[in-house]
């Protein structure tokens, strides 16, 4: 474990310092034009021009930015938003939560179903069920998912009315209770979740199914057909439980494919999450923003990562032995 | 004959020797090869240019125009035709770029070995694990927008599972006996590389392609969707985004010859490309047909 979590610090020094040097590296400037009256870019307002000097001190040496980067990154200081004029870190701090919530349910959904559904379709391979399922897998994972997004904003939202078009929750609501403010969220988060729990669905049912297929032909599946074990017992004691290692291994980048879908889902259903966020940002060139979102879904998506290491050292009584020692 | 095209001749033949082509690779192809054409021949299959004001603003569809027209008055069945050379070009120029690097970077590293090759493989790790799309946003962001810089992008962040396999399998190529056969009776580096390795890692250079593709396809639609792709270059996606930016779209039926098209389009097209390489993978490892 202790290696996993030097490599997670090491990634995430890559990732601040990627964060602190593209932006100066990259040709175009994009950062001085901001401050450039002859650019395009340039930003009007005085008192937010005044922040990003602050912030991004681009007449200093570049080391000395480093470590000034470094310091306000620790500290939570991200800098201020072009376009709005307030903390990064503030902005990030009101966003994050739709987002976990939205991509904490959805992969919830998927796994709970992804696991159940392919352990099911591996046990009856080749029947016209498990057919069925891999074919639609297929599809539900590598669909673009705004268009199976729109498709059911369109049925759901739009023609037959029964959701919210958009938004995390009604616009200036006042709730007779914490239960009608939570039946709202809810009822705002339906199609975003299954839009995101159908796309990361196709990718966790196909994994779950074919290595279940996998281990259902190794030698000591057929010992314990041999003992008589129960059916139930077969499949989920002896396959569906080693199939766990490799679902909890792809969980991290599964976690990432979240949040790709949850960028796309946020900005096409005006959930206000970071993918909205980030999605306002580039419309404004507003960088310190930009970067900040990418810090914050970085390490999120870093420390799941490390989480996914550490429950499969759990699960895996062999890497736990390693762990041990 | 060239080495490179003697492998292509040899692959081939092995693709068709193969017992059962499956019906799904088999409609992959022919999708894919479909789309081919109408991007080859779009100025004979288009009605109108794509960015002619042909119309009215917002018609519906009609006889002058199959598919109506957009806010702006222009085909949408041609901008459509058109799109296509969009897709298929950043599909095809990012999988090239994908693949010639994570070749580079793979044989590179299990030829060599060593220190260079953990130094390689620790920054595929960190690169396998940032998340792809936050980083793609944040380097289309500073470096602008335009189609060369999208294939870039997207070559630049995807190669490094290219990277792994090519790796995987120089090592192990490397280790068979007639690979040292030919280094011990005197055979350089660039001959072993080029007579012995580059066949066994062939294989993996179509899947790769055909992977590659399918998601750079998918990132160019979803960079134009999110208005980081080239605003000029009229693709699927920016189709999609142009149509979702009229105000309630979604209450008339106008999205059906809209936003319906262009997304069935790009949804065929990454599909097909998938099959594609769903067929090739399973040709690579035999294991997973089952």
């Amino acid at each position: 474990m202790r290696s996993r979590i030097v490599a997670y610090l090491v990634t995430l020094w890559v990732v601040l310092t990627l964060n602190f040097l593209l932006p100066r590296l990259l040709p175009g400037d994009p950062l001085s034009a901001l401050l450039d009256p002859e650019s395009s870019d340039y930003v009007f307002d005085a008192e937010v021009r005044a922040a990003l000097e602050a912030y991004y001190g681009l007449d200093r040496p570049l080391a000395e930015q480093y470590l000034a980067y470094l310091k306000g990154a620790v500290t939570g200081d991200l800098g201020r938003s072009i376009r709005l004029n307030q903390p990064v870190a503030g902005l990030l701090a009101v966003h994050l939560p739709w987002t976990l919530l939205l991509t904490g349910t959805a992969l919830g959904l998927a796994a709970l179903l992804g696991l159940l559904g392919g352990a099911e379709a591996a046990w009856k391979r080749g029947s016209a069920a498990d057919r069925l399922l891999t074919a639609a897998s297929v599809v539900a994972g590598n669909a673009p998912v705004y268009f199976v997004g729109m498709m059911l904003l369109i049925l759901l939202g739009a023609e037959l009315g029964w959701l919210p078009l958009a938004g995390g929750r009604t616009p200036f609501a006042r709730y007779d209770g914490p239960l009608a403010a939570i039946a709202d969220l809810g009822r705002h988060l339906v199609l975003p979740a299954v839009t995101l729990t159908l796309s990361l669905l196709g990718v966790q049912f196909l994994l779950v199914r074919n290595s279940v297929v996998g281990i259902l032909g190794e030698d000591f599946m057929f010992v314990a057909r041999a003992k008589g074990l129960r059916p139930a017992r077969l499949k989920w004691s002896h396959a569906v439980r080693n199939a766990l290692l490799p679902f909890v291994a792809h969980l991290a980048a599964h976690a990432g494919l979240a949040i790709t879908g949850a960028v796309f889902i946020e900005t096409l259903f005006q959930y206000p999450g970071m993918g909205r966020l980030i999605f306002e940002a580039v419309g404004a060139r507003d960088y310190p923003v930009i970067q900040g979102v990418f810090l914050v879904v970085a390490v999120v998506v870093l420390t799941a990562n490390l989480l996914a290491d550490g429950l499969n050292a759990r699960l895996d009584p062999r890497l736990a032995e390693e762990v041990g020692r | 004959m060239s080495v490179l095209s003697r492998q292509a001749v040899s692959v081939v033949r092995r693709l068709r020797r193969a017992p059962d082509l499956e019906l799904e690779t088999a409609l992959g192809g022919a999708v894919l090869g479909l789309f081919l054409l109408v991007a080859l021949a779009a100025p004979l299959l288009a009605p109108y240019g794509p960015h002619a004001f042909s119309g009215l603003s917002l018609g519906r569809p009609s006889a002058a125009h199959p598919l109506g027209t957009n806010d702006a008055g222009q085909d949408i069945l041609s901008e459509l035709i058109y799109g296509a050379r969009i897709s298929l070009a950043v599909g095809l120029g990012a999988a090239l770029g994908t693949v010639a690097l994570g070749l580079l970077v793979g044989a590179v590293a299990g030829y060599a070995g060593g220190p260079l090759d953990a130094l390689l493989m620790r920054l595929v790790d960190v690169m396998l694990t940032l998340p792809r799309l936050p980083l793609l946003i944040l380097l289309a962001a500073f470096l602008g927008s335009g189609l060369v810089q999208t294939v870039a992008i997207i070559s630049l962040l995807f190669w490094p599972s290219t990277a792994r396999a090519v790796r995987a399998q120089v090592m192990s190529a490397r280790r068979r006996s007639y690979v040292k056969m030919a280094r011990n009776f005197g055979g350089g580096a660039g001959y072993v590389l080029r007579r012995h390795i580059l066949p066994a890692v062939a294989p993996l250079i179509a899947f790769g392609l055909v992977a590659a593709a399918g998601r750079a396809v998918a990132m160019e639609a979803g960079l134009a969707f999110l208005g980081l792709g080239d605003p000029t270059a009229k693709s699927w996606g920016l189709m999609m985004r142009f149509a979702l930016n009229l105000p309630g779209l979604l209450l008339t039926d106008r999205w059906l010859w809209w936003l319906l098209p262009p997304g069935l389009c790009l949804t065929l097209l990454i599909l097909a490309l998938t099959y594609l390489g769903m067929g090739l993978e399973r040709r690579l490892h035999p294991g997973l047909r089952r």
